[in-house]
Order: C-alpha cells, then structure tokens, then sequence
C-alpha cells in the first residue's frame, strides 16, 4: 500500500530540477568565505589590489547565480507542493467516498475534515520548505564541514568532535515530537467535531439557553488542544539551545587549537579565519534546523493520521458485478438476519418476504423495531450478516453498485439538502436530466407550485446556505429528488410525518401511479392499507405479514393499532 | 517563453494586471485592514505583559550575547592569534563559555515562555470566537455553511498559531540585532556600515512589490479553504444520501473543481511569497561581495584590519540574517494574516443585543399574545411568512396549529422564542412584549421539540440532563420514564451511560424523538412548543407518549403542530394558517361546524 510520501512520485523530475536549483544556490554560498580567505591571503597580505577586485566582482557573479537559481526555485518548489497536496486530497477523499457506511462510525466527520485540510496543509507546508530551504540546513552543515576540512583537516577535526552526540540528540526528540504532535491533531478533531456539533444545534442550544455551557464545554477542549500544543512545542524548544552550544564550544576548540598549529606553523591565519567563517555558517544552519525537526515531527504525525484513511482495514464497498437486471423490479428478503458491523445486537431476525414488481409493502413497527435497518439493506449500504437480499432477481452482493442504486429512489427520514440550486440537488436523481423531467418530478411530489412562488424559482439556493424550507418542503424535495430518476424500486423510509393530510393524499394518489415497486415505512394504518401488503416489525422479528385484512385477524397488536387509530377517526366524525 | 513564464505549468494568474492596477484605492484600505488586524492579535498578545516583559528581556540577552560571541572572537583573532601572543586568550575563551552558556539558556526560557503566551492568545481567539458564535442571531446561521465556519475556528486560527509561536519572538530579536549589529559596526567602521546598508531600501521596494501581490492571494487561498471545507463537510455529513443517489462521481468532480482553485491560489500565493528570501539572500550576498572587496581595498592602505573584515562578514550575515529567516517564514506570516482577518470578521457580526442584566428569575404565566404580527426571513425576497398575525393563547391552554407545509407554524414557534425578531407587531408574554423580556428569561420559561430531533456526542444522560444542568440521576430517569424511553434506554449496551455516536446510528430516528422529549420533560417549562414532536413515533408508543405530554401539558402553555388529528382534537383552539396568514380559528367543534378549511381538511383526510 502507499504511503502519502510516495505520492511525490509523479514529481521526481520536477523535484529533481527544485534540488538542483537549491544546490547551486547552496554551492555559491559555500564558495564564498574561500573567496574571502583568498582575497586576504592573496589580496590584503599580499598587498595585490587587482587580486581585490577580481575577486570582488566574482563575488557579486555569483551572488547572482544564486539569485536566479532561487527564483527558479521557487515556482518548482511552490508548484510540486501544491500539486503534491491536490493529488493526496482527491485520493484521500476519494477513498472516504469509497467508504462503506460502517467506516463513518470509526472515522467521524469532523476527524476526516481536519485530515483532508489541517493535516494535508502541514505536510504541503514541510514539502515545500525541504525543496527550498530545510535541506539546506542539513547540507550547509555538511557542505561547511567539507570545505573546512579542505581548508585545514587538522582544525576542521575540531568542529566534528560533537557531531554524533548530537545527532543521537536529534534523534531521540524527533521521535517524542511526533508522539506529541499527533495528540495536537488528535485535539483538533475535538475541537472541530464540537463547533460541527453546534452549528447543527444552534436552535436547541438557543433554546436551552445553553450558550454559556456550551463555551465552558468548548473551553475545555480549547484548553486541552492548548495545553497539547504547548507541551509539544516546549519539549521540541530544547533542541535548538542544545544545538547551539555544542556547535559554539567547538568553536572555541578551533580557536584554542588553532592558534597553537599556528604559532607551530601548521596553519595559517586566513585558514583559521575561513574555518572560523564555516563553523559560524554551521551554526547559522542549525538554529534552523530546530524549526526543521519541529516541522518534520508534525508532519509525521500528520502524514500517519492521512495513512491511517488510505489503509484502513476496510475493502471499501464492493462496486463490480453485474449490470442488468434478471426480474426487474422484484425485491426478496430470504431469512435475513442483520447485526450492524462492531455491534452485538440483531437488529434484524429471519426475515423473509417477496415483492412481485409495482407491489407495494408497508412496514410498521415500534420505533426502534428494525425498519430502517430493513430498508438500507436494499441499496446494500449494509450486508446482511445471515441470508440473501435479492433485487431484480438478484443477490445484491452481485450487482454492480452504482447500476444497482442508479434503479432505487430512496427518500430518508431525515432530508438531507446540498448547497446549490433546487434544480442542483434535483438532478441528483438523475445527472443532465432536463427542467421538464425536474418540474414533473415536483409536481408529483406536491412541491411544484410553492417553488415557482420562489422569485428565483428552480435556480432558488437551499442547502446549509439556502432559504428557509419548512419541514414538509424539504421532505416534498426529497422525494421530488427521488422520483427524478424514475426508479423501478422506491423507498419511503416515514418521509410524509411532515405534511399535512390533504398534500399527503394527493401525493400518495400520485405515487399509485408510478410504475416502481414501493417499500414505505409508515405509522399510520390508513396508509398502509395502501400496498399490497404490510409488514409488522417487533424487535427485528417480523411477527405479522399479510394483506390488512389477514393482519387484522392474525394479529393482536396490528388491531390493536388500527383500534386506536380508528378510533380516533370516529371520533372526528362526532 | 514568455508564457512559460507567465503561466508556469499552467497556472493562469489570479490576479490580472487589471487587478493589481486597480489597487491605488484600495490599498489604504487593505493596509489598514493590516494594521487593524495586527493590532488586535496585539492586545490579546499583551494582556499578558509581565511574561512577556519577561521574554523580550531575555530575547535581548540572548541577542546580545549573539552579538558579544563574534566579537570576542573577532577580538582574539586580532589580539592574540595575528601577532602570535597567546598569553590570557584562555581567560577570554573562559568568558566565551559563559557567554554561550547564558546564549543557549536564554534561548530556550525565552521559546519556553513565549509559546505558553501565544497558545494562550490563541486560546483566546478560539474560546472567543466561539463564545461570540453562541451569541449570533439564528439568521447568521442560515446563511452559512457549517463546513466553512468550521475552517475559520481550525484552519484560520490554527495559521495564526504557528505564526506566533515563532515569529513574535523573530520580530524582536531581529530589531534588536539590527539596532545592536548597526551600532558595533559604525563604532568599528563607517564606511563598511554604509556599504552594508545599501541594500535596506532596495530590500524595502523588492518586499512591497511582492506584498501587492500575496497580500490578496492568501486571502483567495484562504476562501478557497473554507469553501473546500465547507463542501466536504456536507457531502460527508450527508454520505448516505451521496451513495443512495450514486453522486460519487459528481461529488468527486465538485471536490476537483474547488480543490483545483486552492492548488491555483495556492500555488501564486506561495511563489511569490517565495522570491522574498531569495531577494533578500542576493542583497545580503551583494553586501558581502562589497565588504569584502572594498574592506579589502580599504585594508591595503591600513584604514581597515583584517580582524575587522572578519567581524564585518560575520555581522554583515547576522545583519540580514533574522530578516531572512523571517523572510522565509513570510508566507505562514501571511497566511496568519488572511487567516486572523477572517476570524475577526465573524467576530465582528452583530450579536444579539446583551441582556442579560434585566434577567429575572419570576416564572411567568403564560399567557401569550400575538398582536398583528409579520415577519420574512432576512434575504427572502418573497412575500411575507408572516402577515398580520393576532390570537391570544391564555395561560394553561393548548393551541394547535395546522395548515399545509410552508404555511408558517415552525415560523411562528421560533418567533415565539425569539430566535427572530417580528418585523412588525408585537408577541406579548402575560402582557409583557417579549422584546423587553432578556431573551434568557423567557427561553428558560420555554422548552422546545424540535422537528428533527438533535443528540449530541454525549452519553444517554448527559442529553437528557442538557434540559437541566444540575437534575440528579432520579430526574433524568425519571423524565426517561415519563417520556417512555427508559426501557429502549435500558436495553442499551451500558444504559444510560451509552454514549450516542456522532449521527447518532445507534438509535433510531423515533428513539431519538423520544430522548428529545424527555430533555424537554427535565426543563419544567411554563410554555411547551412541540414542532411535529411525534412524527416519527409508532401509535403503540405514541398513546403512551400522549397520556405523558397531557400529563406534561397540564398547567402549561402548550403550542402544537401536529398533523395527526388525535394530537389536535385535543387542543382547546385550534388554528388554521395558510401562506402565513390565519385563515380559522376556535375549538374543535366550532370549526367543525362552520365547514371551513379545517372541516375540509379532516374530510379528505378520510378519504
């Protein structure tokens, strides 16, 4: 499996070019303290005024060699980065897409977010700094240290006394920072799931006043993320004064050392003057490296949290198989039994029912009885755990996917609209699906009228950002979202609770017309009464199916409701 | 080739020269959006002056001694190793130590302390920011798309974080080694100090031609985030709808298409942030090219020691070198900016007025009033939701409300709440206009059922408990009880300490009506709105559920909605709305009797 770092693959040229570029750049810089103990050895010392300006005008040559390299650099560095980051975004999201619904309980919405934002950003970030600067540190190290050894190998001895030391040093802290940072991130999932929360509950908070509580709450979270955040960076502080002062004492090793091989005759002023020069250069260097390994630390730990998506233990749903249908429009439930995926709980216990095409089965049961379950076992958003679903003749672990949801109109419980148009989110159902195909969708699901009252009709924004839609509007659109695709199965999972008697009947006379198999779940014995058969759910166990006269003799609690709810009919006539 | 410049891999600009000549006017403005916006991450900065006090006095240790060290060693060069006398140089070196010793300790207290002081300014920002969301009117929220104003809490502050941690203290020490490097090298020479300070303002013009461009490019790259963000949000939120419809495909290419625009954005952003460092590394590398040369002219006749030219590179580097490594970080510095801009625009959004001074404990009665009442949604162009509402609800009563969808009856209830203001009339609570009663008060004389029932991230009892912080675990039972949800409740995996998952899966749709129900139990409101409260309940549950409401509904003022007829046949009035306007009103019977609308509605409801 990959991992994010080898998406850089595609790249390698182009990163190739960005690393050439740096090290021009760097080789420049590197040349320069020679030049200087040239021009005071060979210059000054030597008293040659033209050896002065020579060198002087090849120091400003390369000055610009290093300048354009960089500019260079910049648009390579700037545009791996970014397309580095793109191409780990769309594989990213698009592995969430493939996702089959039970991974949503182990990655919740807001952890994916931070991943596809937070934690891309920071690796871009560090991918970018490498190809323009972080490498430099590392080979400015190195760089300085060959040159000083060819300056004088004696001296230079001095400066790499403490190198290994440090680098265990490194080491060591890298490793704790990377622990620590994936906790920052870990925080900031928090935080993020907290505000998600509160934006979907503004009215309810407002309602119980819970504004104030929520702040505490969302102090504490904050606290924590800030309190994570400190440790981190605290603990990865101590790299760069330790640094600094290993480095600053080898200096003065070659100080103290050299001016001995100096008066020995071993060495000569100007040399000690340029190693001088490189071990400041070092120096220089490493206080960026500290920023360096802070940057790597985080982008580790973050570049584990995006893995952690890309190799989930998930085969993602299972898209291939067959494409055309056997029976179309048929639907069987044989002795299926379900338990949702980490649970323990049956929800669903051998069940059993065949639906010939355009039959309609109405589903009731207590809440809680399983229903919902039932229905998402159609599209296969779930497997049943014992037994088979076919539709259309077949299993639907055969079906192709996306051929086998194209043929179902499912309409939830609760209407889930995107930002855009209505004409957007109708032609969910159905991809270029033209205005008339959308308004006689709308007219069948009742909402045709109130969206031409709208001043911008079809092209009216809903969604998060949308207009004000009522309850029973955003069901009405659902359902309209439905119908579009003319599906040969639909699914009504209790989507009429909120419309009114009068829009509900007409709809309902509309949906007798359409030409698609009907599983609707409903609590109303009125409704019901309108499919061809009706199943009674109890704790997942289907304790009644037949038509509504057969449930009526059979079963003692469908009476028992149809008792009540005529009852209650009666009543109204008084 | 020149395209190739122009559009490097393909990248259009995003800003035309159109854009950039247009900037005259607008520049003031976006320096002083700059400058406003530094100074208010400025006061959170300061309110913590002693430790910062503290941390700037130890940055200027720490710069001193950075300047100290080169020029003992500058000195040691000239004083002992040039003429070859090495006596006391030990001495020196001994204070070296203790320089570097003091060097490296302030270092480290001074990052220790500093980044407590930013996370806490960042802390502060984000508790603020969300503190000033819960004081947002609702119709903030209407407009906006939670994934975007999530990115603003994370992605936005989290750009600030970063920035602070590391640049404040860059700022400062690169100030003081600038003042400090400027003073040693006119005492030592004037003339290599001039030299070196050539290149200050052509460092000035290169920067400003820059930051006219990246100034407004972060602030695209941010937008391009939140919409990003904005997007994922809803499309994972809504996951199931995604797959039911087979919308991956479609998803995908919308995700391609705002992902694109950040890479675009990005993309100019960073690039020209990028030339900054190397502009300013060319400059530094000129003035070391102009040291060296012309110090090694001025040596020749003597005016100059080499000790000097050493001391001259070295500071020349240290001159340039904090502006540099701030130039490097300059794009994470704008970033931070754009970033802080948008925070505090939220942060500037008008709350709803702070009343909470006249706050009173007085239960009410619950005697409710609507007199000539209109309302539309802010934005909506359409006529009316509300138009000229009256009726009088009097304290205990129950008033049911029905009317095809889009009639107004959630409309009403949130008007009630004020969760909107009326634009016209006035909603009187026991005579008193609910626009002079502090919104705390009279919410916490009413408990809500919303139509789609919301749980949060929290245990069984936690959210029952959230209708009344300090209920004893005997309460939150017993609501549990009396809203009949405690025997699914106990048939959970650990009771009523299950925590719910994010969408609440566990649950079914009815059971989560049911815990909402019990929330509102808990509350003991004076006046109760129940929004469609029982839709999705079966009948079974839904009787119980009605004896318990009845039994709740007793001496309290209850405003239903409900489209199933038994829940309204038991109101005392009922009223019939149509496109916002109240079209009957009266009891049951009355109703009834005079064949209007509602004896119309109950006629086809038998169909």
């Amino acid at each position: 499996m990959k991992t994010v770092f080898s998406y850089t693959k595609p790249y390698s040229f182009l990163i190739g070019v960005a690393l050439f570029l740096m090290l021009l750049e760097l080789a420049v810089e590197l040349l320069q303290p020679l030049v200087i103990a040239s021009i005071i050895d060979d210059g000054i010392v030597a008293g040659d005024q033209d050896t002065i300006i020579r060198l002087g005008l090849v120091l400003m040559g390369l000055s610009l060699i290093a300048f354009l390299s960089g500019v260079v650099n910049s648009y390579f560095a700037s545009h791996v980065s970014h397309s580095f980051s793109f191409d780990v975004r769309r594989e990213v999201y698009g592995r969430v897409q493939s996702f089959s619904l039970a991974m949503f309980n182990k990655f919740p919405a807001s952890g994916l977010i931070t991943r596809l934002t937070s934690d891309v950003q920071l690796i871009q970030q560090v991918l970018y700094m490498s190809l323009r600067i972080m490498l430099r540190a590392p080979l400015l190290v190195i760089g300085s240290m060959v040159m000083a050894f060819v300056v004088n190998a004696q001296l230079a001895i001095y400066l790499i006394i403490v190198f290994p030391i440090l680098l265990a040093f490194l080491y060591v802290m890298v490793r704790k920072g990377v622990v620590y940072f994936s906790f920052v991130q870990q925080r900031l999932d928090k935080v993020n799931r907290m505000v998600q929360e509160n934006l979907q509950a503004v009215r309810l908070i407002k309602a119980y006043l819970r504004g104030k509580y929520e702040a505490n709450r969302f102090s504490e979270v904050a606290g924590a993320l800030k309190t994570d955040t400190v440790k981190a960076f605290r603990i990865m502080e101590i790299i760069l004064p330790i640094l600094l002062f290993g480095m600053n004492v080898s200096l003065l090793a070659v100080i103290w050392f050299g001016a001995f091989e100096i008066q020995g005759g071993d060495a000569q002023i100007g040399e000690l003057v340029a190693i001088v020069n490189y071990a400041m250069r070092m120096t220089g260097a490493f206080s960026m490296f500290s920023f360096i390994i802070m940057a790597f630390a985080r982008a580790k730990a973050s570049s584990d949290r995006i893995e952690e998506i890309l190799l989930a233990e998930d085969g993602g749903e299972e898209l291939d198989g067959a494409t055309v249908p056997v029976e179309e429009g048929t639907v069987r439930f044989d002795d299926v039994s379900f338990t949702y995926p980490g649970t323990s709980r049956r929800v669903l216990q051998h069940i059993s029912f065949e639906l010939a095409p355009r039959e309609k089965l109405a589903i009731m049961g207590a809440t809680g009885s399983g229903k919902t379950s039932l229905l998402q076992l159609i599209p296969r958003f779930y497997e049943a755990t014992e037994g088979s679903v076919s539709v259309h003749g077949r299993d639907v672990r055969e079906w192709n996917l996306q051929e086998l949801r194209k043929t179902i109109g499912l309409v939830p419980q609760q209407s889930m609209l995107f930002t855009g148009s209505i004409s957007d989110n109708l032609s969910w159902g159905k991809e270029q699906a033209e205005l008339p195909e959308l308004t006689e969708a709308a007219e069948k699901a009742q909402i045709d009228e109130t969206i031409q009252r709208f001043p911008k009709g079809y092209e009216t924004r809903v969604g998060q950002k949308g207009v004000n839609l009522s309850g029973g509007q955003k069901q009405r659109l659902s359902i309209a979202r439905a119908l579009v695709r003319k599906p040969s199965i639909l699914i009504l999972d209790d989507s009429t609770s909120a419309l009114d008697v009068k829009t509900e009947s007409a709809l309902w006379a509309e949906l007798d017309k359409e030409q698609a198999t009907t599983l609707l779940v409903t609590q109303k014995v009125r409704t019901a009464m309108r499919a061809d058969r009706i199943l009674l759910l109890e704790d997942g166990v289907a304790s009644a199916y037949g038509t509504h006269d057969e449930l009526l003799n059979m079963s003692p609690l469908y009476r028992e409701i149809a008792q009540s709810q005529q009852a209650e009919e009666v009543d109204e006539y008084v | 080739m020149f395209d190739a410049i122009r559009r490097p891999f393909g990248y259009e600009p995003v800003l035309t020269k159109e854009d950039l000549k247009k900037s005259p006017d607008k520049k003031n403005e976006r320096a002083k959006n700059w400058k406003s916006t530094l100074l208010r991450i400025w006061k959170l900065v300061d309110e913590q002056r002693t430790l910062l006090i503290v941390v700037l006095a130890l940055v200027f240790i720490s710069s001193a001694m950075a300047l100290l060290g080169p020029f003992l060693i500058g000195y040691i060069i000239d004083t002992y190793i040039v003429p070859g006398a090495f006596e006391g140089m030990g001495l020196i070196i001994g204070w070296l130590i203790m320089v570097y010793v003091l060097h490296s300790v302030s270092l480290y207290l001074q990052n220790y302390w500093m980044v407590g002081i930013a996370q806490q300014v960042i802390y502060q920002m984000r508790a603020g920011l969300f503190g000033h969301l819960q004081r947002l009117p609702v119709s903030f929220f209407d407009k906006r798309q939670h994934g975007e104003l999530m990115s603003r809490v994370t992605n936005d502050i989290e750009n600030v974080s970063s920035t602070l941690n590391t640049s404040f203290i860059q700022v400062f020490s690169s100030i003081l080694t600038l003042v400090g490097t400027a003073v040693v090298m006119v005492m030592l020479s004037p003339i290599l100090t001039v030299l070196t300070f050539i290149i200050i303002p052509l460092m000035y013009w290169s920067i400003r031609w820059i930051t006219k461009r990246t100034g407004r490019l972060y602030k695209e790259q941010q937008k391009a985030v939140g919409d990003l963000n904005g997007m994922i949000e809803e499309t994972i939120s809504g996951q199931k709808i995604v797959k039911a419809f087979s919308q991956e495909d479609r998803v995908m290419d919308e995700f391609l298409v705002k992902s694109e625009r950040l890479r675009r954005t990005g993309f100019w952003a960073w690039t020209y942030a990028g030339f900054i460092p190397k502009v300013m590394n060319f400059l530094n590398n000129g003035s070391f090219a102009l040291v060296a040369g012309i110090g090694g002219l001025l040596a020749l006749n003597g005016s100059v020691t080499i000790g000097v030219i050493v001391i001259f590179t070295e500071y020349s580097r240290q001159f340039t070198r904090p502006l540099n490594d701030l130039a490097n970080q300059f794009n994470t510095v704008l970033s931070a900016i754009a970033g802080a801009e948008r925070v505090f625009a939220i942060m500037d959004e008008a709350e709803e007025a702070d009343d909470t001074k006249n706050n009173t404990e007085k239960r009410l009665e619950g005697k409710v009033e609507f007199d000539n009442v209109s309302f539309k949604y802010e934005g909506a162009e359409e006529e009316w939701t509300i138009r000229n509402l009256s009726f009088t609800v009097e304290t205990g009563q129950t008033a049911a409300f029905v009317g095809a969808t889009g009639a107004g009856k959630t409309t009403v209830m949130q008007l009630l709440a004020r969760f909107y203001d009326v634009d016209e009339g006035e909603i009187r609570i026991d005579g008193t206009p609910i626009g002079e009663m502090p919104r705390e008060t009279l919410r916490k004389q009413i408990a809500f059922v919303l139509q789609d029932p919301f749980l949060f991230e929290a245990s069984v009892s936690d959210n029952i408990r959230y209708g009344k912080l300090d209920a004893s675990d005997e309460e939150v039972v017993e609501a549990a009880k009396q809203a009949n949800a405690h025997d699914f409740i106990s048939k959970l995996p650990e009771g009523y300490d299950t925590v719910l998952s994010g969408d609440g899966s566990m649950i079914s749709q009815g059971q989560k009506q049911l815990l909402s129900i019990a929330r509102a139990l808990i509350a003991d409101p004076v006046i109760l709105l129940l929004d469609e409260a029982t839709s999705s309940i079966d009948t079974v549950t839904e009787l119980k559920i009605q004896e318990a409401l009845e039994r709740l509904m007793e001496g309290r003022t209850s405003f239903v909605i409900a489209h199933r007829l038994n829940t309204v046949r038991k109101a005392d009035f009922v009223y019939v709305m149509e496109l916002g306007k109240l079209v009957e009103a009266g009891s049951q019977a009355e109703l009834l009797e005079k064949g209007g609308l509602y004896a119309t509605m109950l006629a086809d409801a038998k169909l």
